[in-house]
């Protein structure tokens, strides 16, 4: 009977402990949804990819920093202070001293130059953001120099405007690595490349345990992160493609914030209990590229109508809901000087009028290359329907992103409706592609916007070259406004939305901080009530 | 002479098509024809095949008179998108505010057209190559069978892809992709027919006469081979309809906003949890329109086959 007793009573314990697992998470662990299938590395001298950039924001700690809120706002995170010479061409930074990386190794400026040395050095898809100071893999050793255990300098071809470079090293480019780790890792001279690719070696407020592709990314808090620790023990990313398996999953409590829903999920989750939606604004901005290499679309009234025959509140307010919010300029909000104006309304009248001054009082014909996603292809068949109004017909032209984005490499499309994201948080990544075009032919070497839509403007093009070399950030902010009130007016890019990242998360998930960019997303705070 | 001249009634005209002793070879096939009707008529299925298409057919042709809207200019985006079906939208509105019931109406000529076009293209390919592969042998039959291998070496969707990646977007580029990829089993089919009736005692005597083997394919090969191409053609046509709904459904059929059913299932899968209409409407239209298109190719065949029994 003891025996039967005993039985019940151990089948029972076990029946605890092994119940079918509620579906609330671990009150330590955040779990996320979201579609990661482009990580291709996890060293921060290679990532230049969305998902990745995130996680590198939140596992590795950069020389400088921006408030979130006012992106105006720098300050240093490892740097403690720095010092433009004379000259403006060098930039002597101290570093904060008492931090260690995740390791237990003390952070130095021995690890900051080495850092710095080595995405150079490494030369992969971001190093551009930091070799556009000058610096090639020979001579960047003379040129990022330590000078002491907690000191080093930065010295650039030109003077350029100290905010530049600032914002430069806030990219994930510009991560801290433990030298001493990474060393011990590296193989054939390769700089721990090959080693770091899938582990890691740095100081942020949470330390990165495990990537499996298309699987998980799980993130553990570092424990000797200098700043305040963070009060999840554990973030967990799931890889889940579809938008819809993640809102059920996020109604059923499965995961605790969901990343990728589309209007219509967003839309339906607002009424759920339980659930809320945060938004915040994101730098990719949407527009259309009219080449001026087709006469029609060359005429100043033609570019300027066509701005007329856009439906961008109706746009945003239904095929794009919750994903986009109207944006006119080509900087988006949240950068150094972006103009917030939107003059462009739906006006078929004034596009007629337009267009009759340009002698083309019947409208014309156009085609559109469209990659043939859902809000791309959406977009496109509202725009075609209110440029309809004008009498402008436009074809729309399906194709996949590599088709279509080849051929707006080649300039042989009339109209490209894309997306632009900024390569890094200064206002020159978005002028230098919209507002300069040094070589207008056919064999130019650089290929931005402005070349690819056959913008020849070398006026704005000698604008933005100054603009990166404006010592003060309020005169450097204005040169901006007025670049961006220029190309609103006559360029050849009809900009209309500017993105809004969007997570619908449990209630009880608080402090998870939407950045301006997508290394900016921050859970070092986040918590679980 | 009067009576005989005027065989007026419905039984009499039946007694004249089903007679035995046709007088004319014009009256023979004829009889021959209502024969089969006979037979296919009798297969409700069929029937009820045949009455699809027929109505696919006068919808497409009659599309202006029956849609209630226009197909490709949408409504007002604010109130009139992702509208349930109601007495004003019989099947809702899609994602640009458009009728859907409309946009089906007139899609129903693009489907009609695709079939068509397809048919009109692969089937006299289809049937000359396997025809002459068949009848001449020797090197001509390996090279026309190794070239036909290859294209059924791919799988059709994919190389109809291919073709469409190349030649660009487009409806009648997508009727050209799958027509590029739809003749390969029509010439195996024929091909396989002519094997068994090329060596028959009439083919030789036609030989024998001194015909050119133009002439044989042409005027005593192929009639024989028809039948089985056209049923394969006819159970084919659902084939065709999902490769241009797959083609449309990718993007790469016909350009937005021309009302093509695989594109509009495919614009309406990001709402199918809350807006089930807009995706499932066009996907009921594709699968009542295959399934005709089967029945009927299946009754066909029951007729038609000469090994079946009648």
């Amino acid at each position: 009977m003891k025996r039967v007793a005993t039985l019940i009573a151990a089948s029972a314990m076990f029946a605890l402990t092994f119940a079918p697992a509620k579906a609330e998470t671990p009150p330590d662990t955040l779990v996320m949804a979201w579609q990661f299938d482009d990580i291709i590395t996890l060293d921060p001298a290679e990532v230049f990819e969305f998902s990745a950039a995130e996680m590198m924001g939140n596992t590795y700690e950069r020389l400088i920093g921006y408030d979130l809120k006012d992106v105006s706002k720098l300050f240093g995170v490892v740097a403690e202070s720095w010092e433009v010479s004379q000259d403006g061409k060098t930039i002597t930074f101290k570093i904060r001293q008492g931090s260690k990386f995740a390791s237990g190794n003390d952070l130095t400026a021995e690890d900051v130059v080495f850092s710095l040395q080595r995405a150079v050095k490494l030369d992969k898809s971001p190093a551009f953001i930091l070799t556009q100071f000058g610096f090639t893999a020979d001579n960047v050793e003379q040129k990022i120099v330590q000078t002491g255990d907690y000191e080093f300098t930065f010295e650039m071809d030109q003077a350029y405007a100290p905010t530049f470079v600032l914002y430069c090293l806030t990219s994930t480019v510009a991560s801290v690595v433990d030298k001493k780790l990474v060393l011990e890792n590296e193989a054939n001279g390769d700089l721990g490349y090959e080693w770091l690719k899938r582990n890691y070696a740095g100081s942020g407020p949470f330390a990165l345990r495990q990537w499996r592709p298309n699987e998980a990314v799980v993130l553990e808090r570092n424990e000797n992160y200098a700043g305040e620790k963070a009060p999840l023990a554990r973030v967990i990313y799931q890889h889940v493609p579809e938008s819809s398996t993640q809102r059920l999953m996020l109604e059923r409590g499965d995961i605790d914030i969901a990343r990728n829903l589309g209007p219509e999920e967003i839309a339906a989750l607002k009424e759920a209990q339980g659930i809320k939606i945060e938004t915040g604004d994101k730098g990719g901005i949407y527009y259309l590229g009219l080449n001026q290499k087709n006469e029609t679309l060359a005429k100043p009234e033609v570019r300027q109508a066509l701005k007329y025959l856009v439906d961008y509140q109706a746009i945003a307010d239904t095929i794009m809901a919750g994903q986009v919010q109207v944006h006119q300029a080509f900087l988006p909000k949240g950068f150094l000087g972006a103009v917030n104006d939107t003059p462009f309304q739906l006006d078929p009248e004034k596009a007629k009028e337009l267009l009759a001054k340009a002698g083309l009082p019947d409208g014309f014909s156009v085609t559109m290359d469209t990659r043939n996603t859902p809000d791309i292809t959406g977009m496109g068949e509202a725009i075609q329907q209110t440029f309809a109004q004008a009498g402008v017909k436009l074809e729309l032209i399906p194709g996949d992103g590599a088709q279509t984005l080849t051929k707006y490499r080649a300039r042989e499309h009339d109209i490209y409706i894309g997306r632009w994201g900024p390569d890094y948080q200064d206002p020159n990544t978005n002028a230098d592609a919209f507002a300069a075009n040094p070589d207008n032919s056919d064999g130019a070497s650089a290929k931005p916007l402005a070349w690819r839509n056959a913008w020849d403007i070398p006026e704005l093009t000698k604008k933005t070259r100054a603009a990166v070399l404006e010592q003060d950030p309020e005169k450097r902010a204005a040169m901006y406004e007025e670049m961006q009130r220029e190309v609103m007016e006559t360029g050849p890019y009809v900009i209309m939305f500017q993105e809004i990242e969007v997570a619908a998360m449990r209630d009880n998930v608080s402090g998870f901080i939407i950045g301006p960019s997508f290394d900016a997303n921050q859970f070092g705070l986040a918590r679980k009530d | 002479m009067a009576e005989l001249a005027a065989p007026s009634g419905k039984s009499s005209l039946r007694e004249w098509l089903t007679t035995s002793e046709p007088r004319s070879r014009a009256q023979a096939r004829l009889g021959n024809a209502y024969r089969s009707w006979v037979a296919f008529s009798r297969n409700p299925l069929a029937m009820f095949g045949l009455f699809i298409v027929l109505v696919l057919i006068i919808v497409a042709i009659f599309a202006d008179q029956l849609a209630t809207h226009s197909p490709t200019v949408g409504g007002d985006l604010r109130t009139e998108r992702l509208q349930p079906p109601s007495a004003a939208h019989w099947l809702g509105t899609d994602n640009q505010a458009r009728d859907i019931y409309s946009r089906l109406v007139h899609g129903s000529r693009l489907t009609l057209m695709v079939v068509m076009l397809v048919t009109v293209i692969a089937m006299p390919v289809g049937l000359l190559i396997g025809t002459v592969s068949g009848y001449m042998g020797g090197w001509i039959d390996a090279v026309l069978m190794r070239i036909t291998d290859i294209f059924l070496a791919f799988p059709r969707l994919i190389l109809a892809l291919a073709f469409v990646a190349a030649l660009g977007p487009g409806i009648v580029n997508a009727i050209i992709a799958i027509a590029i990829t739809s003749w390969p089993p029509y010439a195996r089919i024929a091909r396989a027919e002519t094997l068994t009736i090329r060596n028959s005692d009439f083919v030789v005597a036609v030989r024998l006469q001194g015909a050119s083997p133009f002439r044989i394919i042409t005027r005593h090969i192929m009639p024989l081979c028809v039948p089985s191409v056209i049923i394969r053609v006819t159970l084919d046509m659902a084939g065709i309809i999902l490769t241009a709904a797959g083609l449309g459904f990718l993007g790469l059929g016909a350009q937005p906003p021309t009302p093509e059913w695989g594109a509009m299932i495919a614009s309406g899968r990001q709402f199918i949890i809350d807006y089930w209409w807009v995706a499932t409407m066009p996907g009921i239209a594709i699968f009542v329109v295959s399934l005709g298109f089967n029945l009927l190719g299946d009754g066909l065949r029951d007729v038609l086959d000469p090994k079946a029994e009648k």
